[in-house]
């Protein structure tokens, strides 16, 4: 009996202790919840100790290219205030709204955390700080608004257009400032196209369908140029009826569509099964005197394609619209994504970390020279190592610019419905423009059903 | 008088230091009363008066950590969801119960149903070849050829590769070195290429597995029936049909269910060679852009790229009674075959 109660103790020993182990994982993550919970109430209690990260803040960011210069922006951020900020960059695959909302469930939220704007927005409605008092809001045009309160801290400007290379131009002949229509940039393709061997040219534009990992470029930046190439920036009018069922205003489509055409017409046919990278690497080496991606190719010429841009004589690179009818002259800009804080995080080391980002004495030089972001802020004055840098702050003084609508369409459309489209369109399955459109019409139209 | 009252309070404890948990408290006594909570229930449960079952007790705290675990991570998250797919959860929150129309919205959506049909004939290709591939194999490699122990290393060796990678790899020789024989365009560029080409990287992947259990189904034979056979003047091809597949029936059951079952489940081939992606110009007279999107993607896309948890959770529910299904039909089938031999 003796024996026997004596092994009971051992076995309830043993089971304390696989236990404790739990226990003592969630202790301090319980201790740095209060500790956190005074500093967001602002209360007068005592403030969070120094010497622990959790007066800190921490940021979920979902550009893995940019992690070496954030987390330089927050070692320099630590140095000037002693608040220590944690970047935590998730990316290469991972599906980051996933992963946020998997450390929603484990109530291990972030302080600050990146979202796409309305579509991401009413998965996070109620759980984000209203930032419409910070000083940086009268800064700049491009914060996230929701209910008329702000909710996101812009971070860069992406801007979309046709990218073209200077120099191949110059050499045909054909003057960027030309192409203002459909007529004219069919007029500058064949010019092109005539001489394109002794260009050294594969094709006249890069335009890439591949729909498994390509799928967003035309699926969502091609397809957006529909929605606002030409019209004002708060110019609403064919997103609305989009989101009414996924329906299309045929007659703006149509053009825009042969505008599709004629791309088809003037692609490299790797174009239906080659990778982004192939594309990129494409135009950094001269292949295509256009390409179909936008300014943050820029950043991609001048590091990781830079031999292959610069034995291509690193030429000059500008951007035109997508002018799918006569007169469209705007370029489509906007910030892609937005830093959220979370209300139960630390919402105001938060809101400090951000104004002092957004400052041109705090962050703004490391994020224009580190990070390679063109500031959406007008006070700054640092410029991005960017050979987009220059055209975008063109069009933006002439207010060139449209929006990005497209950001608004049904979550996932461009992946799961649109891309594919453009990817059959490319190998030759749809007879003309109008049948794509049809085509295209249906699957906006089930996607948006189902 | 002690064991109930140690029962009834390491209960009571057990049920706050949850309630707590649940409630969002931040106490950090949470953690010791759900320790406490725990071991002061077995304590008294062990000195209840009666002695009858204390072997079965000390069987059950040892076997507590385990079925703990289990708990923790097979079977809430399995009554969750059950529980989720019938609202309209965004995975964050939900706001209304819907009822059964995710499951009614489901069977509406012909993607769906094509991701059925096609994961069904995946499913029966890939039991028929893999097991075929896998078979010729183990034959090759108990044929006594030389250096076959090197053969049998290298058809398994792309079973170790990851997934994920393997997919990309063979994503990557499908388009930068099949392409040329494929006039240009990647047979991942058309849906019914694309099926083909998961096929075939699946059984690349699987077959070398599948070989290793036929071999050791294969060197099970006893020596003597063998070569009885031989004495008595079997062809090869006589030996082959007439003893050794018989002999190695039990082990083409493990097999079929094998591949069955992990077929079903193929998702990361499929993810990484092709994202699901395909056109299929006519299917229920819907131009559809999910070609080749098997079951486990369809659910995955559903409820992370669409952001539509509770849709995919309802599916996820669908996928588990058919696997359910399957499991069961194999757990008796193997059992009978037991029995026989």
């Amino acid at each position: 009996m003796k024996k026997k109660l004596l092994a009971m103790l051992l076995s309830a020993a043993t089971l304390s202790m696989v236990l404790a182990g739990c226990g003592g994982a969630a202790a301090p993550a319980a201790d740095a919840g209060a500790a956190a919970a005074p500093a967001e109430a602002g209360a007068d209690s005592a403030e969070a100790p120094a010497e622990t990260p959790e007066g800190g803040i921490r940021l979920v960011n979902n550009k893995v290219e940019v992690d070496a210069g954030l987390k330089k922006l927050a070692a320099a951020y630590e140095a000037e205030t002693g608040v220590p900020v944690v970047i935590e960059s998730l990316g290469g695959g991972i599906d980051t709204q996933a992963t946020l909302k998997g450390y929603y469930q484990a109530d291990n939220m972030p302080d600050i955390f990146v979202f796409e704007g309305d579509i991401h927005y009413p998965t996070w409605e109620g759980l984000l700080a209203d930032l419409s008092d910070e000083a940086w809001v009268s800064d700049t045009e491009a914060e996230y608004v929701a209910d008329g309160k702000v909710y996101g801290f812009p971070t860069t400007t992406e801007a979309i257009g046709l990218a073209y290379n200077a120099d191949i131009l110059a050499k045909a002949g054909v003057d960027p400032k030309s192409i203002t229509g459909p007529e004219s940039m069919r007029k500058a393709f064949e010019t092109i196209d005539a001489k394109k061997d002794e260009l050294g040219l594969t094709a006249v534009v890069g335009y890439y369908t591949e729909s498994s990992q390509l799928w967003w470029s035309p699926g969502q930046h091609i397809f957006g140029t529909y929605f606002d190439s030409g019209l004002a920036r708060d110019d609403t009018t064919y997103i609305d009826l989009f989101k009414d069922g996924g329906k299309l205003d045929m007659e703006r489509a149509l053009p825009w569509a042969e505008m599709v055409a004629l791309f088809n017409e003037f692609t490299d046919p790797a174009g239906v099964s080659g990778t982004y990278d192939a594309q990129v690497l494409g135009f950094a080496s001269g292949k295509y005197a256009f390409v179909t991606q936008g300014s943050w190719i820029g950043a991609t010429l001048v590091n990781d394609d830079k031999e292959a841009y610069e034995a291509a004589g690193s030429f000059e690179i500008g951007m035109i619209p997508y002018a799918f009818i006569e007169g469209q002259d705007t370029i489509l800009t906007n910030s892609p994504n937005w830093w959220g804080v979370y209300k139960d995080g630390n919402v105001d080391e938060a809101k400090k970390f951000l104004a002092w980002c957004a400052s041109n004495d705090g962050g703004q030089q490391i994020l224009a020279e580190d990070c390679g972001f063109i500031s959406p802020y007008a006070s700054n004055t640092y410029s991005a190592d960017d050979p987009f840098a220059k055209t975008i702050a063109e069009y933006t003084a002439a207010g060139k610019t449209s929006s990005w609508h497209w950001l608004s369409m049904k979550e996932g459309i461009g992946q799961n419905a649109t891309g594919v489209v453009f990817q059959d369109y490319a190998m030759g399955n749809f007879a003309d423009p109008q049948t794509f459109l049809d085509t295209l019409q249906q699957v906006c139209t089930n996607y948006y059903a189902n | 008088m002690l064991s109930p009252i140690l029962m009834i309070g390491g209960a009571l404890l057990l049920i706050i230091s949850l309630a707590m948990d649940i409630g969002k408290s931040q106490s950090t006594a949470r953690g010791p009363m759900l320790v406490v909570g725990i071991i002061a229930f077995f304590v008294g449960l062990y000195l209840f008066p009666t002695l009858k079952h204390h072997r079965k007790i000390v069987y059950f705290i040892f076997l507590f950590p385990l079925l703990f675990t289990f708990a923790v991570t097979v079977i809430i998250p399995l009554v969750l969801g059950i529980c989720y797919s019938f609202t309209d959860w965004t995975g964050i929150r939900f706001e209304q119960v819907v009822g059964l129309k995710n499951y009614t919205t489901m069977f509406k959506d012909p993607a769906f149903i094509w991701s059925i049909v096609i994961t069904f004939i995946f499913v029966v290709l890939n039991m028929i070849l893999i097991n075929l591939v896998g078979f010729l194999l183990a034959l090759l490699c108990t044929s006594g050829i030389k250096g076959d122990g090197f053969f049998r290393a290298s058809y398994f060796l792309p079973n170790l590769i990851g997934g994920i990678v393997l997919g990309y790899i063979w994503q990557f020789v499908f388009s930068n070195v099949i392409i040329g024989l494929t006039n240009n365009i990647s047979l991942l560029a058309q849906t019914k290429t694309a099926l083909f080409a998961i096929v075939l990287v699946y059984i690349w992947q699987y077959g070398g597995y599948i070989m290793l259990i036929y071999i050791t189904g294969l060197t099970q034979i006893p020596g003597d029936v063998l070569e009885a056979a031989r004495i008595d003047g079997a062809t090869p091809a006589q030996t082959l049909f007439h003893v050794k597949i018989p002999m190695i029936a039990s082990t083409i059951t493990i097999c079929t269910f094998l591949t069955l079952t992990s077929a079903f489940k193929q998702f990361d081939v499929n993810m990484a060679l092709t994202n699901g992606a395909g056109s299929v110009a006519d299917f229920m007279g819907n131009y559809l852009s999910n070609g080749t999107q098997m079951l486990a993607l369809n659910i995955y896309n559903t409820a992370i790229s669409k952001n539509n948890y509770a849709l995919g959770q309802a599916k996820a529910v669908f996928f588990f009674i058919i696997l359910a299904i399957v499991s069961l039909i194999q757990v008796r089938v193997s059992n009978k075959k037991e029995v026989e031999l």
